[in-house]
């Protein structure tokens, strides 16, 4: 179970805002990273620790979250560095969703979640089940479940150590 | 029940008979590309799950095209640190500074991508790969350390959306066109995200390969997971002398399913434009005649192929870029540029007053040479416009064809390549 407040975006958010430009070509850090995360999604974002220092465990996002093509994993350690611990949106953009899959932060769909919620809102999520509880607002949402592969390398702490303990084993990959 | 093309290469190359959407697999990849700036960080990464060998010299593809030539000491660096580590793992095919372009152009010009197969790159527009019939997906460092190691990746199954296009393409519009047109055709709704589309009919048919990877190369930008075109016989003449490997003529069996099929007739589609910000915003170009723009970008692996720049050069030719505009073509590669020179059509441009800069992605990513600034309006023929894309924020990118690019450069304003007497 990961109990938290959100923060919700009040529009599309892209993976180019989520990590300006000249952060692209920095080192793949979460510490690093999250340092200006968010910075072009809003102006307050925009000062160094400014996003992380809010203290947010979960986004909420409407559609298409992280899209604008950017395959950069920057976005996703970024994230994570500033203590975001899962995602929940109506809907994904594919690049960033694999990059999520890959580290284990868990990007979770879940239909209406956009409109059920505020910034600051206390959030409690439930992984096996899906189940998202608004403690502030009192109601509840049902969310997609991670598929078993996803769960897999989310156990694992994402597909570097899946892959690694099974190179070190001599487990085929298949 | 058949498979799509898509399903087809997905199950060969994952050791199966059949897949179907949904199905989670792991598949071999024939090639694994990475570039300048992402490099240095796969190979540490794939070193750190316990390899020293990548799983075959001869399929880790580097390319440098974000950062060449360097414009500045930390670029420079990050070259010299990426040159060392391609050098220390004995990599047989690297491109750099000298023997360069923008990546996707170089994996499929030299024949590193095959029909049937799977190739995948650190960058979005991987997506180009499907212009020769092969899946072509972007994918992280992480992937790519995976893939350097073991050889595999991990695909999902997607549900594949078929564009059926038929008619005949009026004089100047191009595949950008089509693909501007499809983006605001399906207006973001999210339909296509993780799907895969491929593109079929007699105008698909009858376009070159450079206007197949255009097309294809745009499938990330409509959130799909992949485009594929087929191989025909455009596709044979084309790999005849490149293909480094085997390869078929893999096609989409009669009763595959489809999630979805649209049909276009082109006949009727003109020279489209994309609004700045918005990839989806699109209008034809007859609505913004006569705007104004003051720079006029051409390169980028979506539009800096031969074929692009002939169309350029037939615009431009005895004619003069308007002074109240800056031109850039940045070819597309090494060997695009080399072979527009022997054409005459850098010759023809240089004339005009089109400023031609070394293979590289350019402005594209707002990163290299030609950025825009405070004010500027740039009329580009690259893939994405949204606000700080090629530099400042306060600057306005208008998308279209090469065609209209070139026609405008010669207005300052917005104007339609139909109306010239070239």
């Amino acid at each position: 179970m990961i109990k938290g407040k959100c923060w919700v975006a009040d529009d599309y958010v892209m993976a180019y805002d989520i990590i300006i430009q000249e952060y692209w070509t920095s080192a793949i850090d979460p510490e690093e990273n999250s340092k200006w995360v968010m910075a072009g999604v809003k102006e307050e974002f925009n000062k160094e620790n400014a996003f992380k220092d809010q203290g947010f465990t979960f986004i909420v996002a409407a559609h298409n979250f992280a899209g604008g093509g950017k395959s950069i994993e920057h976005v996703i350690t970024g994230l994570m560095g500033s203590g975001i611990q899962a995602v929940f949106a109506t809907s994904f953009a594919r690049l960033q969703f694999r990059n999520a899959i890959n580290y284990g932060l868990p990007f979770v769909t879940c239909d209406d979640i956009d409109k059920g919620c505020e910034t600051g809102d206390e959030l409690e999520y439930n992984p096996e089940t899906g189940i998202i509880n608004n403690i502030t607002k009192g109601t509840s949402f049902q969310s997609v479940p991670a598929a078993p592969f996803v769960a897999e390398v989310g156990a694992a702490g994402g597909l570097m150590n899946y892959v690694r303990e099974k190179i070190a084993k001599g487990e085929p990959i298949e | 029940m058949g498979m799509t093309i898509t399903e087809k290469i997905m199950a060969r190359n994952s050791g199966r008979d059949h897949v179907v959407p949904g199905e989670l697999v792991w598949t071999d990849v024939h090639t694994v590309m990475t570039m300048d700036y992402l490099g240095k960080t796969c190979f540490d990464k794939f070193r750190s799950l316990g390899k020293t060998e990548v799983f075959n010299k001869d399929r880790v593809i580097c390319v440098s095209d974000h950062l060449v030539p360097p414009p500045n000491q930390k670029f420079a660096t990050m070259l010299n640190e990426w040159r060392e580590v391609v050098k220390q793992h004995d990599i047989t095919n690297f491109y750099d500074l000298g023997r360069q372009g923008i990546a996707h152009q170089i994996m499929v010009e030299q024949g590193h991508v095959l029909p049937g197969t799977i190739s995948i790159g650190t960058d979005s527009h991987a997506n180009t790969y499907g212009a020769v019939g092969a899946v072509g997906n972007a994918i992280g460092v992480t992937d790519a350390a995976v893939a350097m190691a073991t050889g595999k990746a991990w695909f999902r199954i997607p549900k594949t959306v078929k564009f059926h296009v038929t008619g005949k393409w009026q004089p100047w519009v191009m595949a950008k066109d089509l693909s501007l047109h499809i983006m605001g055709m399906m207006n973001w709704n999210g339909h296509l995200l993780y799907k895969s589309i491929e593109f079929t009919g007699p105008a698909i048919e009858s376009l070159s390969m450079a206007g197949r990877m255009t097309l294809c190369n745009m499938t990330v930008d409509l959130g799909a997971k992949n485009g594929i075109i087929a191989p025909d016989a455009i596709t044979q003449r084309y790999l005849k002398d490149r293909a480094i490997g085997d390869w078929d003529m893999i096609a989409s069996d009669e009763d595959a399913e489809y999630d979805q099929v649209y049909t276009i007739d082109i006949s009727d589609l003109g020279p489209t434009v994309a609004m700045p910000g918005k990839l989806d915003d699109t209008v034809p170009v007859e609505k913004l005649i006569g705007t104004k723009f003051n720079k006029a970008f051409v390169g980028t692996c979506t539009n800096g192929r031969l074929e692009d720049i002939a169309t350029i050069a037939k615009i431009l030719r005895g004619k003069q870029v308007h002074r109240d505009v800056n031109m850039i073509l940045v070819p597309a590669s090494q060997t695009v540029y080399l072979q527009a020179l022997r054409e005459g059509y850098i010759e023809t441009l240089i004339e005009a007053g089109v400023a031609v800069d070394t293979p590289s992605c350019a402005a594209c990513a707002g990163i290299h040479t030609g950025v825009a600034g405070d004010g500027d309006i740039v009329l580009s023929a690259g893939n994405r416009n949204m606000t700080g894309r090629m530099g400042s924020k306060k600057a306005e990118i208008y998308l279209t064809s090469p065609s209209v690019v070139a026609a405008s450069a010669l207005t300052a304003v917005v104007t339609d390549p139909r109306t010239l007497s070239v």
